[in-house]
């Protein structure tokens, strides 16, 4: 069980990490951060990226799920 | 007041927004402090540093809102973005490609944002390492009788060091989403939550320590605080620019004047953030590099003076780093040329000045002068905190919640979220937050 959770913890840590990276990015960096200006994209999401915030979300709930798991299974 | 915050949930988008808002932080805030799998819970409760000897690791705490000493998943914090974008943000000058992609727009734009992304899994790596590493020698929990991280092979630290950099990512994709679907700059939003947690704790911790006076002349001491800093965050100087008539076609286009506003902090915080991360390097480095119980003579020089907060050399070497990196980063982001360039473009000018080069070189003067009011203003609300080290305690420092860093950011990304739901608001009526 422990071995399985850890294993299934290592593969949903990369998807998950893959994932977020896919999505395009929208902090526009420092510029705005701190009191930049207010830019608003108007532009909606696509289809696509809809697709990937759901398969982000599934990933990061089984990685959630492996963490709180692993944690209560180890009991340390 | 309230009847505007009525409002704002009045409407159907606004409150859907907030609401959004709110999930994410409260799912983030779960996320801070559910321990990394593999790390001894009881080991690290039992062994939380005090508040002054913390050193080193406060700004980094900090920034991740207590997580770091958690060690949680999300104890990376969200440092290794900032320092990703500051980084991007410097590369734009040294590599061509980059200031080419920047001047791009807003495709360049969005490819210089996803190299700040890739940028900062790596550096959540690296940093992930450098905290396991630092645990599991002791150097972030001094004289800890348990074994914080029980077992330390190769695969379990491996896996640690995995699920903290995948928080990173996560960490990261909230705060997209917040920009995004939410109210606000998703990052510095978090970034705000972190040091705003931590306020009920000093609070609680200057009422236990000092007895009520002393906590009331603090509240009043953070009111005069906080309103003297946006008074400043506020203040401009607006420079009149005209714009010529012109024919385009049948319509005629400008002949209206405006101002080109010109901020008395036009940096932000950000030198504030590059100086307190270049002054915690060496003393960081050296934590890595020796063991805990070797004394060298580079480590005690950097404690006695640079890392010491309450030293004078420390204050003062921070005081000068700050105004530097102020006019370092304005002369980075405010290009004077390109500005005076695109105004003569459009047809525009300052009344009584040529465009073209006079009119950048007017600019350039009038940047410099109202930078430096800027950037001593900076420097003190910084080493503000510095001067209050006995009302908290011995050697409390930057992590005290009421001057310094924490405020400016906290003041600047409220007032941007506060402005953002006011444009909000104005879209259905006109009476918002802001008189």
């Amino acid at each position: 069980m422990k071995l399985f959770l850890q294993i299934l913890l290592v593969v949903s840590s990369i998807l998950l990490i893959i994932a977020v990276l896919l999505h395009k990015g929208r902090g526009g960096g420092l510029s705005s951060l701190f009191g930049g200006g207010t830019q608003s994209s108007l532009a909606g999401s696509s289809v696509a990226e809809k697709n990937l915030d759901r398969i982000t979300l599934f990933i990061g709930a089984i990685w959630m799920i492996c963490v709180v798991g692993l944690g209560l299974l180890l009991k340390v | 007041m309230l009847s505007v915050i009525r409002s704002a949930l009045a409407t159907p988008d606004l409150r859907k927004k907030i609401l959004f808002t709110l999930m994410i932080v409260v799912l983030y805030r779960v996320g801070a402090v559910t321990p990394a799998p593999g790390v001894s819970y009881e080991a690290v409760q039992a062994c939380q540093p005090d508040q002054g000897e913390q050193g080193v690791f406060s700004l980094l705490n900090l920034f991740s809102g207590g997580a770091l000493l958690q060690l949680s998943i999300f104890s990376t914090g969200i440092m290794p973005y900032i320092t990703a974008s500051i980084i991007v943000q410097l590369l734009t000058v040294v590599i061509p490609r980059f200031e080419e992609l920047k001047k791009e727009g807003q495709a360049g734009q969005n490819k210089l944002t996803q190299y700040t992304r890739y940028l900062t899994i790596a550096l959540a790596v690296l940093q992930a390492t450098g905290v396991i590493a630092l645990a599991t020698r002791g150097g972030m929990f001094a004289n800890c009788p348990q074994d914080v991280i029980p077992d330390s092979s190769v695969g379990s630290t491996a896996l640690i060091v995995l699920t903290m950099t995948a928080g990173t990512a996560v960490m990261m994709w909230m705060g997209e989403l917040i920009t995004e679907r939410g109210i606000g700059n998703g990052m510095s939003l978090l970034i705000f939550l972190n040091i705003a947690a931590r306020i009920p704790i000093e609070g609680e911790i200057i009422l236990s320590n000092q007895g009520g006076a002393v906590f009331a002349v603090v509240c009043v001491f953070v009111l005069a605080i906080i309103s003297s800093v946006v008074f400043v965050e506020q203040g401009q100087r607006r420079i009149p620019v005209q714009y010529a008539k012109r024919m385009v076609g049948r319509r005629m286009y400008g002949g209206t004047s405006t101002y080109l506003p010109i901020k008395v902090n036009q940096a932000g915080v950000i030198p504030v953030i590059f100086a307190s991360s270049l002054l915690y390097l060496p003393d960081l480095i050296s934590r890595l590099v020796t063991p805990e119980t070797e004394t060298s003579w580079f480590k005690r020089v950097m404690a006695e003076y640079v890392t010491n907060q309450s030293n004078w050399v420390h204050i003062a070497i921070y005081f000068a780093l700050i105004i530097f990196f102020t006019y370092f980063y304005i002369s980075i982001t405010f290009n004077v040329d390109d500005r005076a360039e695109d105004m003569k473009k459009y047809g525009g000018f300052i009344p009584g000045i040529r465009p073209g080069r006079p009119t950048a070189e007017y600019l350039h003067f009038v940047l410099n002068r109202i930078t430096l009011p800027g950037s001593i203003y900076l420097g003190i609300v910084a080493i503000l905190p510095n001067f209050f080290l006995d009302l908290t305690g011995e050697g409390n420092n930057q992590n005290f919640p009421f001057g310094g860093t924490a405020v400016l950011i906290m003041v600047g990304v409220a007032l941007d979220t506060v402005k953002q739901i006011e444009s909000q608001l104005m879209q259905r009526n006109y009476e918002g937050f802001l008189r």
